[in-house]
């Protein structure tokens, strides 16, 4: 069919122009202030200095910056051990045939919707409670009264609470990726596996996993896009700024760019874009790993 | 056909025991989280002194409805409530006024950069927040917009929409490649021109998808807080997240509890509505806007 180029340009301009506006011109614009050194964001282009790569390399001996990198590491290893375990864990129950299944996924998905605010201020100011905390009441009904006793929000189990309550809202939805891959393998391998003396763990094991390559890619490279962006949860749980248990990169860029705090001694937005290309790189290296070890075979199925 | 299935199954102690651990694993969680939203409920509707004497659940002095009027009046929750509704209402149909064209372009029409631009519209929902802020705060300066408040909220609208618009077209670009090409021609052979085509055909016969996207749109924005925080200027133009946290903050330090436990009930609420009816609209959402 012919399709006139005016209607074309009529369809596609609002958005591509939006999309250049809105993405590519700030993305080769953070590329380009990586290399400067720049007093303040507004400062047009005149008013840079190019100083190559010193900024990468103050970042890199810069040690709350460094701190920063290993929290989000931290983050990003341990916390996706924990949100892939229980996911795929959620998702080979849910998918097995238990009954109320629709609500369960309901109920565990639902934390995604939630304003992250709302979510992370009943973690800290409820949950971790010392005085009528959850975590408290659970654990010394249960009798464990060393669990019971730990002060969450101390400087020494600040991370690991932060950790727990942001991978509480995480769960549900790479269940939910987990789960549509489930659904894709057809009945009928488990029907034969099931006819060759394949027990249920088996079967997980051979089938299952191996199936679900392509899922575990999707899920890694969302996890990955998430942790990068990870801001909110480490602002909510400090109590000070740049708090060196709880920092992660984007609160450092925060502080250094927007100066709310008392953190920064210099002010320099090439730093800041340097951190946002440091964090960009990350993904894609994530992304390319990723895509070599889980290569897709041509399973069909 | 799965739901017939599952109304059919008839109960069998002997599958439902072998499951057992199955539905304790699941029950423990679900538990957990109906514990959490319970208790803050409860403690939005309780007194500071009770939450601290543990008696939330006892309500000793009675239902204190006053928490959410004070909320929602002096501690301003109304003012950024109404805000987000704002913010989210008009970005929501700009996004499907600007993306719906966009998507249904890319699926039926032939040209050079067609490829070009649906997969820089996917690497860029890879593309980590920082990355972009840093120029677009410096253009809003420059462009000395954030001193007046229409136009600020027009800037935080503008950002809303920009940052959806990949996400939101991607979605409805494969909603509109599985529709078939055929109601075109009969409409190109009645003599309808391509614009008329598009929204009194082919828009209407995406509804679903659009219901959908506009579902996840909306709690996107309405959740939003990196941005918000960095663009606007001053307390009156601050949306849910932003609004909230500094209230909790103050909260915080007056030693209200029971009325940060009312306000983070008041922005948890309209998502949670939401969620509630489209659960199923929700979720089939999630995995068909990913795929393996």
């Amino acid at each position: 069919m012919k399709k006139s180029k005016s209607v074309l340009f009529l369809f596609l301009a609002p958005a591509v122009l939006i999309f250049l506006l809105v993405f590519v011109y700030p993305i080769i614009r953070t590329v380009l202030m990586s290399f400067f050194k720049i007093d303040a964001v507004t400062d047009s282009i005149s008013a840079w200095q190019f100083t190559g790569v010193e900024n990468y390399i103050k970042l890199a001996s810069t040690s709350i910056f460094r701190s920063s990198m290993l929290n989000l590491l931290k983050i990003w290893l341990f916390g996706g051990i924990i949100v892939m375990s229980l996911a795929l864990l959620f998702a080979v129950i849910l998918t097995s045939g238990i009954r109320f299944k629709k609500f369960f996924r309901a109920v565990i998905y639902m934390p995604n919707i939630v304003s992250a605010v709302a979510l992370a201020t009943m973690w800290l100011q409820y949950v971790y409670s010392p005085q009528y905390g959850l975590f408290k009441d659970m654990f010394s009904a249960l009798g464990l009264d060393g669990l019971a006793k730990i002060q969450w929000l101390s400087s020494d189990h600040k991370f690991t609470a932060l950790l727990i309550a942001y991978c509480f809202g995480m769960v549900g939805y790479h269940m939910l990726i987990f789960m549509s891959g489930i659904e894709r393998i057809s009945p009928d391998l488990y029907e034969a596996a099931r006819i060759d003396g394949a027990n249920k763990i088996k079967q997980f094991r051979y089938m299952t996993l191996p199936l679900l390559k392509g899922i575990f890619k999707t899920n890694i490279t969302m996890w990955s896009i998430t942790s990068v962006g990870f801001f909110l949860w480490s602002q909510i749980f400090s109590t000070v700024t740049a708090d060196s248990q709880t920092i992660t990169p984007m609160v450092y860029m925060y502080l250094q760019t927007f100066g709310a705090g008392n953190a920064v001694t210099e002010r320099n937005a090439g730093l800041g874009a340097a951190v946002g290309v440091l964090l960009s790189i990350c993904v894609v290296l994530v992304f390319t790993v990723c895509n070599r070890l889980l290569k897709d075979d041509d399973l069909e199925f | 056909m799965a739901k017939e299935k599952e109304i059919q199954e008839k109960f069998n102690l002997k599958k439902e025991i072998k499951m057992a651990p199955g539905y304790i694993i699941v029950l423990i969680w679900v538990l957990f989280t109906f514990v959490l939203l319970g208790w803050v409920l409860a403690a939005s509707f309780s007194t500071t002194p009770d939450i601290f004497q543990g008696k939330t659940l006892e309500f000793p002095t009675g239902f204190h409805f006053e928490n959410y009027v004070k909320a929602w009046g002096a501690q301003n929750v109304s003012v950024i409530f109404m805000n987000s509704l704002v913010y989210s209402l008009i970005s929501c149909v700009l996004l499907i006024l600007i993306c719906a064209p966009a998507a249904y372009a890319l699926s039926r029409f032939d040209f050079k950069i067609n490829k070009l631009i649906q997969t820089s519209f996917v690497s860029a929902m890879g593309v980590p927040v920082v990355m972009i802020v840093l120029p677009l705060f410096g253009l809003v300066s420059a462009l000395n917009v954030l001193n007046n408040e229409l136009s600020n909220r027009a800037v935080l609208i503008l950002l809303y929409v920009g940052i959806n618009i990949p996400y939101t077209t991607i979605f409805l670009l494969t909603f509109f490649s599985n529709l078939s090409r055929s109601y075109e021609e009969a409409a190109a052979i009645d003599g309808c021109n391509e614009v008329k085509t598009f929204w009194k055909i082919m828009f209407p016969m995406a509804q679903s998808g659009i219901v959908t996207v506009t579902i996840f749109n909306f709690i996107n924005i309405w959740n939003e807080y990196f941005l918000s925080l960095i663009f606007a200027n001053s307390d009156k133009l601050r949306p849910v997240a932003v609004g909230l946290y500094s209230m909790i903050n103050s909260m915080r330090y007056t030693g209200d509890w029971a009325g940060m436990f009312s306000s983070v009930i008041i922005v948890f609420i309209p998502t949670f509505i939401l969620y509630i009816f489209l659960s199923e609209k929700i979720i089939a959402g999630v995995t068909g806007g990913v795929k393996g």
